[in-house]
């Protein structure tokens, strides 16, 4: 423990002078180490969700102002996009990251309590309801799902293969087994995606009933943390195809990537087969 | 842009972080008391005083609570506080990921902006810092703001409570065990442990409110197959550890305070640490039915949690103690942060003794919902918190400016605010025995507290004169205080030892060395 203390400090003194060298483009030297580093992509994230999310949303759904809503998606959208980009840019490259491994356990336990929530919550109504599925409950796909378990528990086997063929140096290996994973957690969301629009359309929608809300909420939340682990896939993948890897980012990808997994084991066992 | 708004507003390094924390919750806390004196004018006397809607007193309400808690004890204290004592006392040159820290603050200021424009938007939210359905899904009012602005400064605690627990965890320097952390390192720890374990329910909770209103879910309406229960619950499985989200933090800070000017090791460390911290955080999370003993629960969940209730007295008294032992024989030194510090001791004591009635169901179910509730709970976290913050920002601010506050502008402030607190929160609590209702804009019916309300009311305006002497000293001291030392306070703890006032880039001159003696609090033995 001390040993790896001692070690990341000496990658962090590291970090600093290369953030500080990257950030602002200053003569390089010993001068950095007396400088306040900066990056400005926080900011631009922060601006790019208050506009994205809680204008946008008010402005929709509260004041019906549909101009006003895309508006504010439009400029706030591109603002998280180039905030991301940017970011990615300083930090994946040149930062080394070290702790991010060690960082992504306690956000998993955010995540999962989110999860728990929202499954206590539909636990409730479900053991209160006078009788389950409550009317309106239109017949539920049975096979899909099962194609969709398939989908995502092979892509944790192919993030895993990614990830030991990054620490055994196979720079292509990485890159095919990455791609792998991404092309189904692609399918994953499409399929997903294709169920929910043919239970609309039979008329099982948000406000149906008490399982609809359940149904819609819990799968929509995990569909939308697929996408996040995709995004943060892509932002693996873009700068590994010039040749910049960062191997500890990659594990606690693949970290998050299995906690989605997991979950999605209790959707479907809570949700779809109970 | 000048060079030297951009290195503000682009900063990752920690400090400046920290003071970015201060300035938003100083600005939230600020507004929050205008709504304070707001609601007290409106209370003088029976009858409208300066408004005879009451859903703008309930507006004012609404952003008073929310405001308070959300936007200013739990920014200054996890933000601010946080940000700029956590590297320094463990010997960090910064927190583990700078830019994530950058991104945790800037969401607040999202969040903190979200809420003010409660006053420029049309039907602003009404819902009061609960949120409670069927009411929040109904009313005119913009709900959809109150749950992106708990949504935001949420996802900020979380990004700040996975860094600053790496940070501990890894970037202590060499030879500091754990067992030689500050008090104040300890509880933030254990104050984001919570945070991370229960603010994801709250977002829940706000996330299927905002569905419930705006896209047609049915998780709160009884008509089809929901239950307003669940929000209730949701809500105060999160609120309840979010007390301690606040207590933890400034009970910390204030045990640096005191270990410092009474020139004293802190008492029972590792009973404070083990005992006092580990067992609040066993016990955070099962005490939350305390909130909802007239809801209709169940007797086993009512009865058993009232058990945990008045358990979790256990760990919360030792606080207490380790805090009057580090006293004990101490030479006391009088200075302005050792008398907020002596304030939140007195202020914590009252609140957490009120507590106790409260947690009996069968005392409660006539207390609550009375003034009884907001005089406890503003004695024993509002008021105590906010002394600890005040006290703290006094404590720090020779290291933050490198300049010296005026020490008798400082404590006439304190005497001020403490007067002031003791004469709201005092008859707060009276005119709730009487059976005065909280969150009322108008009592006709219960004339027999009119006395009572004008005596807040001129109390309120005590605090206001308190609170302004207070702030024109941090201005004075900033702009014209004396050159600070490196250490005014002799104290042993890192921040003042081994960094400039005000620290650079980097924190230290040189990485701090830890010999095998060394502790924060290594002043000998007692006198
Ligand atoms: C020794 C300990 C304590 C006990 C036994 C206790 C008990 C209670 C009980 C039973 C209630 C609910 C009363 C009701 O609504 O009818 C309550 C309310 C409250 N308590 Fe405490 N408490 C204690 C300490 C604290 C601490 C340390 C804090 C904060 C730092 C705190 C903050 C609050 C708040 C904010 C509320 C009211 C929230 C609201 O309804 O808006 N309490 N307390
Ligand atoms: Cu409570």
């Amino acid at each position: 423990m001390a040993q790896q203390r001692a070690e990341f400090d000496r990658e962090f003194s590291g970090r600093l002078a290369a953030a500080a060298s990257q950030g602002e483009g200053h003569a390089a030297g010993e001068a950095h180490a007396h400088e306040w580093e900066t990056s400005p992509w926080p900011l631009v994230i922060s601006a790019g969700i208050l506009l994205a999310l809680p204008l946008a949303f008010s402005f929709r759904f509260v004041y019906e102002q549909p101009l006003a809503a895309v508006l504010t998606l439009g400029i706030g959208t591109p603002l998280i996009v180039a905030g991301i980009v940017g970011w990615v840019r300083e930090g994946l490259g040149g930062e080394a990251l070290g702790l991010s491994p060690a960082a992504m356990p306690w956000f998993i336990l955010a995540e999962a309590l989110i999860f728990l929530s929202f499954f206590a919550t539909y636990w409730v109504m479900r053991l209160a309801a006078p009788e389950w599925p409550p009317a309106g409950t239109v017949a539920l796909p049975r096979v899909v799902p099962l194609v969709m378990t398939a989908i995502l528990v092979s892509s944790s086997f192919t993030i895993h293969v990614a990830e030991a063929r990054l620490a055994a140096s196979d720079q292509r290996g990485f890159l095919r087994w990455l791609v792998v994973t991404i092309a189904l957690g692609v399918a994953f969301v499409g399929l997903s995606a294709a169920e929910w629009r043919e239970l609309m359309h039979e008329g099982f929608t948000f406000s149906t009933n008490a399982y609809s809300t359940a149904f819609f909420s819990i799968t929509g939340f995990h569909a939308a943390h697929v996408v996040v682990g995709l995004g943060i896939f892509v932002a693996l993948l873009l700068p590994a195809l010039r040749g910049r890897l960062n191997e500890p980012f990659t594990r606690s990808a693949s970290l998050y990537w299995h906690f989605v997994d997991i979950v999605w084991l209790f959707v479907v066992s809570q949700v779809y087969y109970w | 842009m000048g060079a030297a708004l951009r290195s503000w507003l682009f900063t990752t390094d920690h400090k400046r972080v920290g003071i970015l924390y201060l300035i938003g919750s100083l600005a939230a806390f600020a507004i929050a008391g205008i709504m304070a004196m707001l609601m007290r004018i409106e209370l003088t006397a029976i009858g409208p005083d300066l408004t005879d809607n009451p859903q703008q007193y309930n507006v004012w309400l609404y952003f008073h609570g929310a405001a308070m808690i959300l936007g200013f004890q739990i920014p200054a204290l996890t933000g601010f506080l946080a940000n700029y004592c956590v590297p320094l006392m463990i010997g960090a040159r910064d927190v583990a990921f700078p830019r994530l820290n950058a991104l945790s603050v800037w969401l607040f200021w999202a969040g903190i902006l979200l809420a003010l424009a409660t006053f420029v938007i049309p039907d602003p939210p009404d819902v009061m810092w609960t949120g409670y359905p069927p009411y929040a899904t109904r009313t005119w009012g913009n709900t959809a703001f109150y749950s992106f602005t708990v949504l935001l400064l949420g996802f900020s605690s979380i990004l700040g409570g996975v860094n600053f627990l790496t940070t501990v965890f890894y970037m202590r320097a060499p030879g500091m065990g754990w067992n030689k952390l500050n008090i104040f390192v300890w509880s933030i720890v254990v104050a984001f442990i919570i945070q991370l374990i229960f603010v994801p329910v709250l977002g829940t909770a706000v996330t299927m409110l905002l569905f419930d209103k705006y896209l047609g879910t049915t998780f709160f309406d009884p008509a089809n197959g929901g239950d307003v229960l669940i929000y209730q619950n949701l809500f105060w499985f999160y609120s309840h550890p979010a007390v301690y989200v606040i207590l933890l933090p400034f009970l910390g800070i204030t045990y640096e305070i005191v270990a410092t000017f009474a020139r004293n090791r802190v008492f029972n460390y590792k009973m404070v640490v083990y005992g006092g911290f580990g067992g609040v955080l066993l016990l955070a999370g099962e005490v939350w039915v305390h909130h909802l003993y007239t809801a209709g629960l169940p007797d086993w969940l009512r009865v058993g949690q009232m058990v945990t209730t008045l358990l979790i007295s256990v760990p919360v008294g030792l606080l207490m103690i380790g805090l009057v032992g580090t006293l004990y024989r101490g030479s006391i030194e009088y200075r302005t942060p050792m008398l907020y510090a002596l304030g939140v001791i007195f202020f914590f004591l009252i609140g957490g003794l009120t507590g106790i009635p409260n947690a009996i169901a069968s005392l409660d179910l006539h207390l609550q919902d009375t003034y009884f509730i907001p005089g406890h709970f503003h004695y024993v976290m509002a008021v105590a918190g906010t002394f600890a913050i005040f006290g703290a920002v006094y404590y720090l601010f020779p290291k933050m400016t490198g300049r010296m506050y005026h020490e008798s502008t400082g404590k006439l402030g304190f005497w001020l605010t403490f007067i002031g607190m003791n004469l709201v929160f005092m008859p707060m609590m009276m005119a709730g025995i009487e059976g005065m209702p909280r969150r009322y804009y108008d009592y006709a019916q219960f004339p027999q507290v009119e006395g009572l309300q004008q005596l807040m009311t001129f109390g309120a305006f005590v605090i206001l004169a308190g609170s302004l002497v207070t702030l024109w000293n941090w201005v004075q001291g900033a702009l014209r205080g004396a050159p600070a030392p490196a250490n005014p306070w002799g104290s042993r703890s890192l921040e003042w030892t081994a960094a400039p006032s005000p620290p650079p880039p980097g924190n230290f001159p040189q990485p701090p060395r830890l010999g095998p003696e060394w502790s924060p609090y290594a002043y000998g033995e007692r006198a």
